[in-house]
C-alpha cells in the first residue's frame, strides 16, 4: 500500500511553484493599492473613515494633504475599495515583505496623487534568487497569541506547492537550534514573558520576524485589553511581512528579502 | 428574576439536555446577568437567564461541562460561583491583577501589571499533583515543538504511560468578546474571522447569522448556497488537512505531503474562485460581500471534484497501511460516557457515539433545504476520528457539487440598517463542530457579543482520552482531535 502512494506521488506532476512566480505574487491577500490618477480629496478622507485599524489616515503635512498608507496595519478587509473604488483596488502585485518597519508606510499628496517617496526608501524586491542558494536557515516559528490564520499559512510553506526547503530552509522544534524567529500575532499579556523566554534561548547571531497585520502593528486587535503589544515591542524585529494573512507566496519572498537584507552574503553584493 | 441553583433542563423524554453554553452579561441598568443555553432537541436552543448580582451556585459537579463557563464568568464578570468543584482563574493568568474583570471596566483601560510581592506564590497556579513511587512529571509548552499554537500541559507518568494530564489554556487570550462591544455591527465579522483564523468562514457565518436573527434579516437565496459551499470547503479543506497531518504524526511522510498538496489545490481554487484562500472577507451581515467568479466556477467545481477523488484514493491507502492501522487503532480512546459529561461536540463527538450535528439537528440557511448523511462511530479511538474526517469530506463534497449545481441566480446580500435593539442567537457547525454566536446590539453598536467555540467545549474532555496511553502517542490524539488554541482563548 505504501508502495501505491510512492508510485502516484512519483507519477504525478510536480507542483512545486518556481520561485519568480512567488516574488511580487499577493493573489488571495485581499491587500489594496493605490491608483494615484484617481485619488481625491473625498475618496481619501472616505477610505480613512471605514477602514478599521487606522491603516489608512489623511494627514496634514505643511499645509498640504497626504494620504497615509500602512501596510502593516492593513488586514485586507477591503473597505476601501468598497467606498471609493475608483481609487483602491486589489494590488495584484505586492513587494512590502521582509521589510524595515518604516518601509511598510507610504504617502501620497492629496489630491495631486504623487507618491511622496522618502529619500532612504530604496527597499525594492531583487529577484536575486542564485545568491540566495546554497545556505542553511533553521526557523523556528513562535506563536505569541495569533488567531491561528498566520501558522496556517506557513504550515503551507512545507507543502509540495512551496516547498521551503528548496532554499535550504526548513523548521526547527526548538529555539536553540534556530537561527530566525517567525513571529506571529500581537503579543498577549499571558504570552509576553514565553516570547521574551524564546527569543534569549535562539543563539546569536538571530534573525526576527514579525508575520500578519497582528505581528507587525496588533491589526484588529490594537485596542485589546488583553494585549501587550507588536511583536517589536517585546523583542528586536528585523524584518515584517505584512497580511492578514500573508499569502504563503508572501511568507517565502518575505523570508527570503530579509535574508537578502541582513546575511553577509548580501551584503557583499550590495555596492 | 430567578436566583438561585440552576435547574438543569429536560428534553421531551426526559434526558438531561445537553449545555451548549454558559456566559455572563450586563443588562441595561449594568446588573450582571448569568445566561444558560442548553440542546433539548429540538430545533431552537433553550435559554435561560439567572441573576448575577447574586451568588451563581455550581452545576459542575452534575454538569462536568459548565466548569470551564463557570470559571470564565468568574474571570470576566466577577460573578461568585459557591460550590465549584475548580475556582482557579481560567482566562487570567499570574500576570494580572488579583480582582481585575474586565467586563466591569469601561473603555480599554489596560490593567496594571502585578508587583513582584502580588505575582508571588500566593497567586501561583496550582496543578494536580500526583505523587507517588516512580511518578514524574512532565511540563509541555506554552511554546511547542513545530508550527502550533501555545498551550500547556502537564502529564504525570509512570515511565511511558500518562497517569494524569492536565492542561493550562489560554496564553493566546486576547480579550476578544470585550473587543466586540462598541464596534459596528457592520464590521463584527471581521474579528469574528480573526477568533480562530482556520476556521474563520464559520466564525464569520456565526456572527452574521446571530446578527440577522436579531434583526429579523433573510438572507438572498444565492448568498445562502454560497455560504453553505464556503462552509463545506472549509470543512474539506480541514478535514483534508487533518487527516494528512496525523500522517504526519505517524511518520507516513508520503501521505502527509500528498495531503499537504491537496489542502493546497483546494485553497487555490478558492481563491481563483472567491479571491481569498480561507474565505476570508466573504461574509457580512445580510449576506456576502463579494460574489463569486462566474468564469472560475467550472475550474471550482472541477477542481474539487478531481481533489476530493484523489483524496478519496489517499484515504482508501491510508487506512488499509498497516503501520497506521497500528497507530491508530486503539489509540487515545474518548469514552462516549465522558463525551457525554463534557457535552463534546463535532467529529470528536460523532466518533465517540454522540450523534449530533447542528446541520441536520438546527438546520440555517441553505441546509434546511439539503439531505445530510451525519457519519456515526462508537469506537472513539484515533482510528475513528480519522474515518469521520474521511467520511465527512466525501459528504462535503456532495453538497458542494449540489449547491453548484444549482446555484440560484440574484442578489447576494440584503440591506439594512442595524440601529434597533436587538439580541440574536445562531449556530453552525464549523469543521471542529458546533460553534455558537450570541449577539446583542443597540444604536448599530454591538454592546455584546459571546462566542462558544468547539475548541473551549472539547478541551477539558481530551486528558480523558490521553490517560493510560504511552506520552510518545500525545501528539497523534491531540492531533485528532484537532482543537483551535486560539479559538478556545479568543
Amino acid at each position: 500500500m505504501i508502495l501505491d502512494v510512492i508510485k502516484n506521488s512519483l507519477a504525478a506532476p510536480s507542483r512545486l511553484i518556481p520561485v519568480e512566480a512567488l516574488v511580487g505574487n499577493c493573489q488571495g491577500s485581499r491587500m489594496p493599492e493605490v491608483r494615484p490618477a484617481a485619488l481625491t480629496t473625498a475618496a481619501a478622507h472616505l477610505a480613512a473613515e471605514v477602514c478599521p485599524t487606522a491603516a489608512l489616515a489623511v494627514e496634514r503635512r505643511d499645509e498640504r494633504l497626504q494620504l497615509k498608507l500602512d501596510y502593516g496595519k492593513c488586514i485586507g478587509c477591503g473597505r476601501c475599495m468598497e467606498v471609493a473604488p475608483e481609487a483602491f483596488v486589489r494590488a495584484d502585485r505586492f513587494a512590502f515583505v521582509g521589510v524595515s518597519r518604516e518601509a511598510l508606510i507610504r504617502y501620497w499628496e492629496v489630491p495631486a496623487g504623487t507618491e511622496i517617496v522618502a529619500a532612504n526608501a530604496s527597499e525594492s524586491v531583487r529577484a536575486e534568487i542564485n545568491t540566495l542558494m546554497g545556505r542553511a536557515l533553521n526557523i523556528r516559528q513562535l506563536d505569541a497569541g495569533s488567531c491561528n490564520g498566520c501558522e496556517a499559512e506557513i504550515s503551507a510553506l512545507t507543502n509540495p506547492h512551496y516547498d521551503l526547503e528548496r532554499f535550504g530552509i526548513h523548521f526547527v522544534a526548538s529555539p536553540k537550534h534556530a537561527d530566525l524567529l517567525l513571529v506571529t500575532g500581537p503579543v498577549t499579556r499571558n504570552m509576553a514573558e514565553a516570547v521574551r523566554k524564546t527569543y534569549e534561548a535562539v543563539p546569536e547571531p538571530r534573525l526576527v520576524v514579525a508575520v500578519g497585520a497582528c505581528g507587525v502593528s496588533c491589526g484588529i486587535f490594537a485596542q485589546s485589553h488583553a494585549v501587550v503589544g507588536p511583536v517589536s515591542a517585546v523583542i528586536p524585529v528585523d524584518g515584517y511581512i505584512p497580511g492578514c494573512p500573508p499569502t504563503p507566496a508572501m511568507l517565502v519572498a518575505g523570508i527570503l528579502r530579509v535574508l537578502e537584507r541582513h546575511t553577509p552574503l548580501a551584503k557583499r553584493k550590495q555596492p | 428574576m430567578p436566583s438561585g441553583h440552576f435547574q438543569i433542563p429536560e428534553t421531551k423524554d426526559g434526558k438531561r439536555g445537553r449545555l451548549v453554553t454558559i456566559f455572563g452579561r450586563l443588562n441595561e441598568e449594568g446588573k450582571k446577568r448569568v445566561h444558560y443555553v442548553f440542546d433539548l432537541e429540538k430545533p431552537d436552543y433553550f435559554e435561560s437567564v439567572l441573576d448575577g448580582e447574586q451568588p451563581v451556585p455550581s452545576i459542575a459537579v452534575s454538569v462536568p461541562a459548565a466548569c470551564w463557563y463557570e470559571r470564565e464568568i468568574h474571570d470576566q464578570f466577577g460573578i461568585e460561583i459557591p460550590g465549584s468543584p475548580d475556582s482557579r482563574p481560567l482566562l487570567s493568568h499570574e500576570n494580572w491583577p488579583a480582582g481585575f474583570h474586565p467586563m466591569l471596566t469601561p473603555g480599554v483601560e489596560r490593567a496594571p501589571w502585578p508587583s513582584a510581592s502580588e505575582r508571588s506564590s500566593a497567586n501561583e497556579y496550582r496543578f494536580l499533583k500526583v505523587e507517588g513511587a516512580g511518578i514524574v512529571e512532565v511540563a509541555v509548552g506554552p511554546v511547542h515543538a513545530g508550527i502550533i499554537e501555545p498551550g500547556h500541559f502537564r502529564f504525570s507518568v509512570v515511565g511511558d504511560t500518562v497517569l494524569h494530564l492536565e492542561l493550562r489554556h489560554f496564553y493566546t487570550h486576547k480579550g476578544t468578546e470585550k473587543l466586540f462591544q462598541g464596534r459596528p455591527v457592520m464590521a463584527g465579522s471581521m474579528l469574528a474571522e480573526s477568533v480562530s483564523g482556520d476556521n474563520c468562514f464559520s466564525h464569520a457565518v456565526a456572527y452574521c447569522q446571530a446578527v440577522e436573527a436579531a434583526f429579523g434579516v433573510s438572507v438572498p437565496l444565492r448568498a445562502e448556497a454560497l455560504r453553505l459551499i464556503g462552509l463545506e470547503c472549509e470543512r474539506l479543506i480541514a478535514h483534508v488537512g487533518d487527516v494528512g497531518a496525523l500522517c504526519n504524526d505517524v511518520g507516513f511522510s508520503v501521505a502527509a505531503a500528498r495531503a499537504a498538496g491537496l489542502k493546497e489545490d483546494l485553497l487555490q481554487v478558492s481563491t481563483r474562485w472567491i479571491g481569498t484562500r480561507y474565505w476570508r472577507g466573504v461574509s457580512v451581515p445580510g449576506g456576502l460581500r463579494a460574489d463569486v467568479s462566474a468564469a472560475a466556477t467550472a475550474d471550482f467545481a472541477r477542481t474539487i471534484d478531481e481533489t476530493a477523488r484523489r483524496f478519496a484514493e489517499l484515504a482508501k491507502v491510508i487506512l488499509g497501511t498497516p503501520s497506521v492501522q497500528n497507530r491508530f487503532d486503539t489509540a487515545g480512546v474518548l469514552k462516549r460516557q465522558v463525551a457525554r459529561d463534557f457535552a463534546v461536540v463535532g467529529p470528536v463527538a460523532r466518533a465517540s457515539g454522540i450523534d449530533i450535528d447542528v446541520r441536520r439537528d438546527h438546520p440555517y440557511g441553505g441546509y434546511s433545504r439539503s439531505e445530510l448523511k451525519v457519519p456515526f462511530t462508537h469506537y472513539g479511538d484515533v482510528m475513528a476520528r480519522a474515518r469521520i474526517r474521511i467520511e465527512e469530506a466525501a459528504e462535503s463534497t456532495r453538497l458542494i457539487q449540489q449547491a453548484v449545481g444549482y446555484l440560484p441566480e440574484g442578489e447576494i446580500s440584503t440591506p439594512f440598517e442595524p440601529d434597533q435593539k436587538g439580541q440574536g442567537h445562531s449556530a453552525v457547525e464549523s469543521p471542529r463542530g458546533e460553534l455558537f454566536y450570541w449577539v446583542e446590539a443597540g444604536g448599530g453598536l454591538i454592546t455584546r457579543c459571546h462566542i462558544k467555540s468547539p475548541s473551549f467545549q472539547n478541551w477539558p474532555a481530551l486528558p480523558f482520552a490521553v490517560v493510560g496511553n504511552v506520552i510518545a502517542d500525545f501528539p497523534l490524539i491531540n492531533k485528532s482531535f484537532n482543537l483551535s488554541y486560539s479559538g478556545c482563548d479568543r
